[in-house]
């Protein structure tokens, strides 16, 4: 039997086992505020109940005591101007109830963006241009009013 | 030649007496480079990127696995590594859609395509492996059967096998919906158009080629003829005439050229 070919089930014979599993999930932030222990997931319309269940239970060794999906379809939008439609991906949502004693709090990016490296240099280029500005204006208010500013620099 | 003749040293010393061994067991560690790992964190949070790397505008990262060091690696460590790529997948995806929802940008996206290289990598050489056993134990590749049919238009597809808890025969239900012949006359009349359209398109696409050859052979006659024989290969360039035809030739009278 090869990867991604499985025998169809029949009762009583052993169970089927997944080697190489290729389903992927991303972990989102909930789209409503949900209590402590739920927390909301985007993962393959192919995946079940049970699959996300064992997922999480068997790769990420978390506690689960109850998954509810649905599928959602993916947004249809305008591109280049009405040119024509693209569709992004279905994808089905769900949400996973941890077991008694689990809570999961989904990190704030603020508390980290603000330092970050890519902030940082625009916040220095932005002030280094508003600095050059300053001292051009003055300099045309000032000592060099009535010179044209193409005099010197 | 050298580690030979050590190993068989070593089998000999072993029917003497394990103890001569001793010193051979120790001086194993120090060729072999130390191994690190870090701990695993088994929870939620493996979702999410180590967060010193977040305030990173460019993560630095290696290449993607290729075949040929994962064939030298044994079936448990394939195992093992498809499912950190598989976590690195998961991770990726989610701080890629973290970052689109706080609309920053997510550094280095490239990781997520070579991490997808790898696992494809994986999964092939773990396929290749299944190939090889059984061939060797059953006299078949062990790959999903199929065969080439054709469905009712009389158009062929590929159509992958797959087991049925009800016999097909016995299934009239998917039966009426898995036809796999055609019989009617209309659909040997669509053919027969639809052969005579592909027919066209071939025929146009090769005297498109063969005027372009001639215009080229006509401005420039001294081309490079092995070049153009590459660019246009259905065209014979030897047997093309440059003349103009009486039907393009234009009002004023160009005498042929003397040469």
């Amino acid at each position: 039997m090869s990867t991604r070919w499985y025998p169809v089930y029949q009762k009583g014979n052993p169970q089927l086992r997944v080697f190489l599993p290729n389903y992927w999930m991303k972990l989102v932030k909930p789209d409503d505020k949900q209590p402590p222990d739920v927390v909301q997931f985007q993962v393959p319309t192919g995946m079940s109940n049970h699959d996300i269940k064992n997922y999480l239970e068997k790769i990420y060794k978390v506690p689960v005591a109850e998954v509810r999906s649905a599928i959602v379809a993916g947004k249809c939008r305008p591109w280049r101007k009405n040119a024509y439609i693209i569709k992004e991906d279905d994808f089905r949502r769900a949400y996973v109830k941890l077991q008694r004693g689990t809570t999961f709090q989904f990190p704030d990016i603020d508390e980290v963006d603000s330092q970050s490296e890519a902030k940082r240099k625009l916040e220095a280029s932005s002030e280094e241009a508003a600095q050059n500005t300053t001292s051009f204006t003055n300099k045309q208010d000032g000592e060099r009013s009535g010179i044209p500013s193409w005099f010197s620099i | 030649m050298a580690l030979r003749r050590i190993f068989q040293l070593a089998s000999s010393l072993k029917e003497i007496g394990n103890h001569y061994l001793k010193p051979l067991q120790l001086a194993r560690p120090s060729l072999v480079a130390s191994i690190h790992t870090t701990s695993p964190k088994l929870d939620l949070s493996e979702f999410f990127e180590d967060k010193k790397n977040w305030t990173k505008d460019n993560i630095q990262v290696g290449r993607a696995y290729n075949q040929a060091e994962l064939r030298l690696k044994s079936n448990s460590d394939l195992h093992k590594l498809w499912f950190v790529l598989l976590k690195e997948q998961n991770m990726l995806l989610t701080m890629e859609h973290f970052y689109k929802q706080n609309h920053a940008l997510f550094p280095n996206p490239e990781r997520i395509d070579k991490v997808k290289i790898s696992m494809q990598n994986l999964e092939e050489v773990v396929r290749e492996r299944n190939r090889a056993y059984w061939q060797l134990e059953v006299g078949e590749s062990g790959e999903r059967p199929g065969e080439e049919r054709h469905n009712q238009i009389g158009l062929r597809f590929f159509y992958r096998k797959f087991e049925h808890n009800i016999p097909c025969e016995a299934h009239k239900k998917w039966a009426r919906h898995h036809t796999h012949q055609y019989r009617d006359k209309e659909v040997r009349r669509f053919l027969l158009l639809l052969n005579e359209k592909r027919w066209q398109e071939k025929r146009r696409a090769l005297n498109r080629n063969r005027r372009a050859v001639r215009t080229i052979l006509r401005r420039y006659p001294d081309v490079d003829r092995e070049a153009l024989a590459a660019k246009y290969p259905d065209v014979d360039a030897d047997h093309i005439s440059i003349q103009r035809s009486k039907e393009v030739r234009p009002h004023k009278y160009i005498p042929p050229e003397s040469s």
